[in-house]
C-alpha cells in the first residue's frame, strides 16, 4: 500500500493490484490528472465536504431524483454524485468513439439482416437458436424496412477498463438506454460547485446531446415529410427515468407525451392538442416493445397507442428505437459481437469483447474445465445474474459440482475471464476521505441516416460499496462527471 | 362458388364503457382462389370503420369510439367468390428422403423459423403420453395426413372444455377440445417433426341453413418441400378444400383472434358471436 502526500488525499489507500485511473503503478499521479490533483489538493477536507453538500442540494433543487422500485417507503433519492471528475485522454477517447460507432453500426446491420435475408444465420456464423428462442425477436418486424434503415438509433455501450489497461465492452444496450440526463446534470453540478477547475482543462461540452439527438432523429423521418414533428413518448411520471424523458423533450424543444395523448387514424399518428389534432412523424419512445400498441402486442397495456404498429409498418411514423431491436442486446448475441463486426464491416473490432469460451466447442470446454478457477461460468439463457459461478470464489466441492454441470450440458454454458474494473478515487461520506472505488463508463451513440454522433463524455458509474463491482444506481451506485479532453 | 358470410358480435358490459378501440380480423384474405365481391359493416355506435394491415400482413377492420355505452353490436357481411379447390391438386413428392433432407437444411429452417418454433399455445408437454413421430419411409404429405387422422381419432370434439388460452398440457390431459385445440396440437406436432406449420383462422361452410352461436373455424397449413403450403383440418380429419375460407394465419390463436378490444371500463363483459356462411348458388 502506497501513501500519497496531498492534503485531501493524505489518507488515500492505493491497492497496487488494482488499475487506478489517476495513479500509475508506481504511485505517481498521471500527467492528465496532475493539474486537477493540485487544484483539489489545495482544499481541506472540510472545504471539500461543504462543496459536496452544495452539489447535492443542486441535484435536489433541479429535481433530479430517482425511485428505487420495491422499497417499502418509496422515497425520491438523488443519484450520488462525486465532485472529483474522471478524465479521459483524447487518444483513448478516439478509440472509444470509433469503437462505439463500429459496434452500433454492426448491430444495426445485424438487425437488418435477421429481419430480412438472415444471411448470417444461413451461413452458420450466428446460431439460429439465438434468434428463434429469443423473446425479443419480433416476427412482425420480418421484411419491414424502418425509415432510413435504422433500428438502434440510440445505443448505450457499457465499457470498463481492465487491469491490463485496455477497454472492454461489457454490454450493448439498445432498447431504451437511459442515463444521458445524468451526464449533463453532473456537468452542471460540477460547474456550480467548482467552476474554476474548468479553466485549467479544455473539456468537450456534453450539453450538445439534445440538439444532436433531434438532428439525427430528423434524418430518419418518414418519406414525404419535410420538417418532421418529433415527440418523446414516456410511460409516465411513475417511471424511474421520467426525469430524463422530460429533460430530453424540454431540451429538444419537443412535446413530451403519454400514450393517451396520441391516437391513430387511417394509419397516421396524431397528437391531441388544444388547437386540434397535430400529426406526429417521429416518436422517440421510452416505452418497451410489449407495451407500445395493445392491438398488436400486449392487450393489457395502458401505456401504448392502439394502432401504432400498423402506422409504423405502413411507413407513416418512425419509432426510435425500432421495435424488435432488443434481440441484439441479448447476452448470448454479445458473445458473437466480434464475428458480427467482421461479418458486416469486414473490420477487426476496435473495442475488445470480454473473451467468451463456448463450452459447446470441445477444445474450449477442455480449457474451461482446466482453468475454472480463473473464469466466470454463465448459463447462456439466464438473465439478471442468475446461475453465475465466479471461479475464484468457489470451494473445492462447488468447483466439482460446476464442472459436472458444465460437462453434462456443455451447450448451456459459456465462460469468461474474471474482469477487474479499474478504480478511481471517490469521496466517501462515511469516512470523509477519498477511497478507491470501481468505475465503468456508459457511452451514448446516436445513429441517423448516413450520420452518427457519440456524446463526448458519458456516464461514469461508481460502485460505492468497497470492493463491489456492481455500479447500477439501484444497487447503491453513484456517478462522476466525465471529461473528454480536446487534443 | 359464391359465399355470403355474416360475422355478428354482441358485447354487453356490466359497467358503462367510456371509450374503446376494436380491431377485427374477420375479412377473408384475397388471393388467386378467394376474391371479395362486396363488403358491408355496421356497428350500433354508428362509428366509422377503417381498414388497416396488422403486423403479420393481414387486413383488419377498426373502430374507435369516445361515446359511453354498455352494449355494442358489430356486423360484417360480405360476398366472396371462391375457386373450387381440389385439395389433391399438386405434384406429389417423388423422393421422401430428399424432402426430409430439405427439412434438415439450415437455410430451410431459417426461412421457416417463425412456423417451426413453439409459441405459447403450441408448446408440447407430456410427450411420453402423447406424441407422433413421422416415418421417413413415407412422404411428408402422407405423414401429415396420418397425423391429421391421428388427432381426429384421439381427440374428442367437445365445447366448454377448453378456452382460447388453454395450454396443450390441459388439452392432452383431457383429450377433448374444439377446433383451436386440434389446430394447436397439429401445429406443435408438425413443428416437432421439423415441418413448418401455421395456425389458420377462417370460416367453414357447413351447409346452408346452419346458423347458430358459433366462433370462427381453425385449421392448419403445413409447408411441404417442393409442394408448398397444404391445409389440414384435424378437427374434421380432412384436407381443407373449397369450403374453407381463410382469413389469417399465425403461430397460434394469439396471432389471429377475430376481435381485439381496448376498453376504458372496469368489470365483466359478456360476448356472443354468430357466424353464418351460406353458399349463394345451390
Amino acid at each position: 500500500m502506497g501513501k500519497i502526500q496531498n492534503q485531501i488525499f493524505s489518507s488515500y489507500q492505493r491497492d497496487p493490484v488494482l488499475y487506478d485511473e489517476i495513479f500509475n503503478n508506481k504511485g505517481e499521479i498521471k500527467d492528465i490528472y496532475s493539474r486537477l490533483f493540485e487544484l483539489y489538493g489545495g482544499h481541506t477536507i472540510k472545504e471539500y465536504v461543504h462543496l459536496n453538500d452544495k452539489a447535492k442540494s443542486s441535484f435536489f433543487n433541479q429535481g433530479i431524483t430517482f425511485q428505487v422500485y420495491g422499497e417499502k417507503e418509496s422515497t425520491e433519492k438523488i443519484f450520488p454524485f462525486d465532485l472529483f471528475p474522471r478524465i479521459i485522454d483524447p487518444k483513448e477517447w478516439e478509440i472509444i468513439e470509433r469503437g462505439a460507432i463500429q459496434r452500433s453500426k454492426a448491430l444495426n446491420l445485424f438487425l437488418w439482416d435477421i429481419y430480412h435475408d438472415q444471411k448470417i444465420i444461413k451461413q452458420g456464423v450466428v446460431p439460429l437458436d439465438l434468434i428463434s428462442s429469443s423473446a425479443n425477436y419480433l416476427d412482425q418486424m420480418i421484411g419491414l424496412d424502418p425509415p432510413g434503415k435504422i433500428y438502434n438509433h440510440i445505443s448505450g455501450t457499457d465499457i470498463i477498463k481492465h487491469n491490463d489497461g485496455n477497454y472492454y465492452v461489457l454490454e450493448d444496450n439498445i432498447r431504451c438506454p437511459s442515463g444521458v440526463s445524468y451526464v449533463i446534470c453532473n456537468r452542471t453540478a460540477l460547474k456550480r460547485a467548482l467552476f474554476g477547475v474548468f479553466n485549467h482543462y479544455k473539456t468537450h461540452t456534453v450539453t450538445n446531446y439534445a440538439e444532436n439527438l433531434l438532428d439525427l432523429l430528423e434524418t430518419v423521418k418518414p418519406n414525404g415529410i419535410d420538417i418532421p414533428n418529433v415527440v418523446v413518448l414516456t410511460p409516465g411520471m411513475y417511471n424511474s427515468a421520467f426525469y430524463e424523458h422530460s429533460y430530453l423533450a424540454k431540451t429538444m424543444g419537443v412535446e413530451l407525451v403519454e400514450g393517451r395523448d396520441l391516437f391513430v387514424e387511417n394509419d397516421f399518428v396524431y397528437m391531441k392538442t388544444t388547437r386540434g389534432p397535430e400529426r406526429v412523424d417521429v416518436i422517440y419512445r421510452r416505452v418497451d416493445d410489449a407495451f407500445i400498441d395493445p392491438l398488436e402486442f400486449r392487450a393489457d397495456s395502458a401505456l401504448g397507442v392502439p394502432g401504432l404498429f400498423a402506422a409504423y409498418k405502413k411507413g407513416n411514423v418512425t419509432l426510435a428505437n425500432a421495435p424488435g431491436t432488443g434481440v441484439a442486446d441479448d447476452k448470448a448475441i454479445y458473445t458473437y459481437m466480434p464475428d458480427i463486426i467482421k461479418y458486416y464491416l469486414d473490420e477487426e473490432p476496435i473495442l475488445n469483447n470480454v473473451h467468451t469460451y463456448h463450452c459447446s466447442k470441445p477444445d474450449e470446454l477442455k480449457y474451461v474445465l482446466e482453468h475454472i478457477n480463473e473464469l466466470v461460468i454463465k448459463p447462456v439463457d439466464e438473465a439478471g445474474g442468475y446461475g453465475i459461478s465466479i471461479g475464484n470464489r468457489l470451494t473445492k466441492e462447488q468447483i466439482e459440482k460446476v464442472k459436472a454441470e458444465v460437462k453434462a450440458e456443455p451447450r448451456k454454458y459459456v465462460a469468461q475471464p474474471i474482469m477487474s474494473l479499474s478504480v478511481h478515487p471517490t469521496y466517501i461520506d462515511d469516512t470523509e476521505s477519498f477511497e478507491q472505488r470501481h468505475v465503468d463508463l456508459r457511452t451514448f451513440t446516436i445513429l441517423g441516416k448516413d450520420k452518427e454522433f457519440v456524446l463526448k463524455g458519458g456516464l461514469t458509474r461508481v460502485a460505492l460499496k468497497r470492493g463491489n463491482l456492481i455500479v447500477n444506481s439501484s444497487q447503491g451506485g453513484g456517478s462522476k462527471d466525465t471529461w473528454v479532453l480536446k487534443e | 362458388m359464391e359465399y355470403i358470410i355474416t360475422y355478428h358480435c354482441e358485447n354487453s358490459y356490466k359497467n358503462p364503457v367510456s371509450g374503446a378501440h376494436w380491431q377485427f380480423l374477420v375479412i377473408p384474405l384475397e388471393d388467386d382462389t378467394q376474391k371479395i365481391e362486396s363488403i358491408n359493416f355496421e356497428n350500433s355506435l354508428l362509428e366509422k370503420g377503417e381498414y388497416s394491415i396488422n403486423g403479420f400482413g393481414f387486413k383488419t377492420l377498426r373502430f374507435k369510439t369516445s361515446k359511453t355505452f354498455s352494449k355494442v353490436t358489430f356486423t360484417v357481411q360480405l360476398k366472396l367468390w371462391k375457386e373450387n379447390i381440389n385439395p389433391f391438386n399438386f405434384t406429389p413428392e417423388t423422393d421422401p428422403t430428399g424432402s426430409f433432407d430439405i427439412l434438415d437444411r439450415l437455410d430451410f429452417k431459417t426461412n421457416h423459423q417463425t412456423f417451426l418454433k413453439s409459441s405459447k399455445l403450441t408448446t408440447l408437454v407430456n410427450q411420453e403420453k402423447f406424441s407422433y413421430t413421422f416415418s421417413k419411409d413415407l412422404s411428408i404429405f402422407q405423414n401429415l395426413q396420418n397425423l391429421n387422422n391421428f388427432l381426429f381419432e384421439h381427440l374428442t370434439f367437445e365445447t366448454n372444455q377448453t378456452a382460447v388460452n388453454t395450454t396443450l398440457e390441459e388439452v392432452i390431459t383431457k383429450q377433448k377440445g374444439v377446433c383451436q385445440d386440434f389446430a394447436h396440437l397439429f401445429c406443435a406436432m408438425g413443428r416437432e417433426n421439423g415441418v413448418p406449420t401455421r395456425y389458420v383462422s377462417g370460416y367453414l361452410h357447413q351447409g346452408n341453413g346452419y346458423f347458430r352461436d358459433s366462433q370462427m373455424h381453425a385449421w392448419v397449413e403445413s409447408f411441404i418441400p417442393t409442394i408448398g403450403w397444404i391445409g389440414f383440418d384435424p378437427c374434421n380429419g380432412i384436407l381443407a378444400a373449397t369450403d374453407y375460407i381463410k382469413v389469417a394465419h399465425g403461430r397460434d390463436y394469439n396471432d389471429c383472434p377475430p376481435i381485439k378490444g381496448v376498453l376504458f371500463t372496469s368489470g365483466e363483459n359478456v360476448t356472443s358471436y354468430k357466424v353464418q356462411v351460406e353458399s349463394a348458388q345451390q
